[in-house]
């Protein structure tokens, strides 16, 4: 039957332009066309639903609702594949947000009598790392308190 | 021992409070740049980064371990004689005797990138599962086939200055492994693996990425776009 061509032709065709080349000012503009075409068969198919069901006579499904429900399933599995990809660059923008912040705010090691206090703690657990720091020197306790302040 | 003042590894840390330290403190006796990168952790990883003698980089909400250690590496490259890198795991699986040979080769012959391998001696203290699992990715996929790599998801790595500099993982969560296959291969970094050692303890093996997690990474590898920005 045409519609299964059409249907599964058309899909892998969508898909792989849209995975190439989603992003781009072009792309958008072809969703937002489609989207618009869409519509306006919406609109035609409730107005004229002889026509639809002569098309959908002509490519094979036999009803006109047959025909809209596969279009309406095609343009589903669009619309969530273009959420997913938007989701996935919104995410991306937002990593990139939070790395420029980590690093602004990176801290580079207290320095040798902190870690000298800590290679001496066998523990390894905080709080002890936190009393050895302190007990270590003065100098360390000093930082120490900076740090909670 | 060679003097490794040139070498930073980059570990990524999520909720790792009980042992971090200690595997921090262990590398430390032998590379004295080690970045960690908290990414979010809710356990008091950073407190205990703090203390550990390492650079600590700390991500304000969690964004997945590839986002880590792409964090890691540009803080990493950022520093003044940083040469070699290293990523490195924060549960303690990973054996300092491995990096310690992964850089002598890579300082010696001409290679940008030694990715680590589970599979190139005796693989049976490995768990049946993930070595069927990991096996089962190698064997249809032909770029790792090409590549010549056996381990797609090991997460010990050693690189110079060029792939740091030239690394985009935009994958945050665990596709940056295969991502990062997919980089070694579009960007002609000339590659080799090395046999290393995996310790499947107890706590690393409750930690380890469960295989379900898998369905995600193909899930994100086979819909990542053209999209260059």
């Amino acid at each position: 039957m045409l519609i299964q061509f059409l249907l599964i032709g058309g899909v892998i065709v969508l898909l792989v332009f849209f995975l190439r080349h989603h992003g781009t000012t072009k792309t958008a503009a072809g969703v937002k066309i489609g989207f618009a075409l869409f519509m306006v068969l919406a609109a035609v198919a409730v107005l004229r639903p002889a026509d639809v069901s002569m098309l959908a006579e002509f490519v094979g499904v036999g009803r006109g609702t047959d025909l809209v429900v596969y279009a309406l399933v095609v343009a589903f599995g669009f619309a969530t594949i273009n959420t997913y990809l938007r989701f996935k660059e919104l995410e991306l923008r937002y990593a990139r947000l939070a790395r420029a912040i980590a690093l602004r705010n990176a801290e580079p090691p207290k320095h040798d009598d902190a870690v000298a206090a800590v290679d001496g703690n066998v523990d390894g657990n905080v709080a002890a790392n936190a009393e050895a720091t302190v007990d270590a020197t003065a100098d360390a306790d000093a930082k120490d308190q900076a740090r909670s302040a | 021992m060679a003097d490794q003042s040139d070498v930073w590894l980059v570990v990524p840390v999520y909720n790792e409070a009980q042992v971090i330290a200690d595997v921090v403190r262990n590398a430390l006796e032998t590379f004295p740049n080690i970045v960690c990168v908290d990414d979010g952790s809710r356990d008091g990883s950073a407190d205990a980064i703090r203390g550990s003698g390492a650079h600590l980089v700390q991500h304000p909400v969690n964004l997945g371990q590839g986002a880590a250690i792409q964090t890691g590496v540009e803080y990493a490259r950022s520093q003044p004689g940083a040469e070699y890198f290293v990523t490195f795991d924060a549960d303690g699986q990973h054996q300092v005797a491995d990096v310690l040979r992964m850089l002598e080769r890579l300082r010696a012959e001409p290679v940008d990138i030694i990715v680590g391998t589970r599979f190139k001696g005796d693989d049976s203290h490995i768990p049946l599962i993930k070595r069927v699992v990991l096996k089962t990715v190698v064997a249809i996929s032909p770029r790792l086939r090409k590549l010549k790599l056996s381990d797609a998801h090991n997460g010990l790595r050693v690189f110079n200055k060029k792939v740091a500099e030239e690394l985009h993982i935009t994958l945050n969560g665990m596709g940056h492994a295969s991502q990062i296959v997919d980089m070694i291969s579009h960007r002609g970094w000339r590659v080799t693996e090395e046999q290393v050692e995996i310790l499947y303890t107890e706590y690393s093996m409750a930690k380890g990425q469960s295989l379900i997690n898998g369905v995600n990474i193909l899930f994100d590898t086979a819909l990542k776009t053209g999209s260059k920005r």
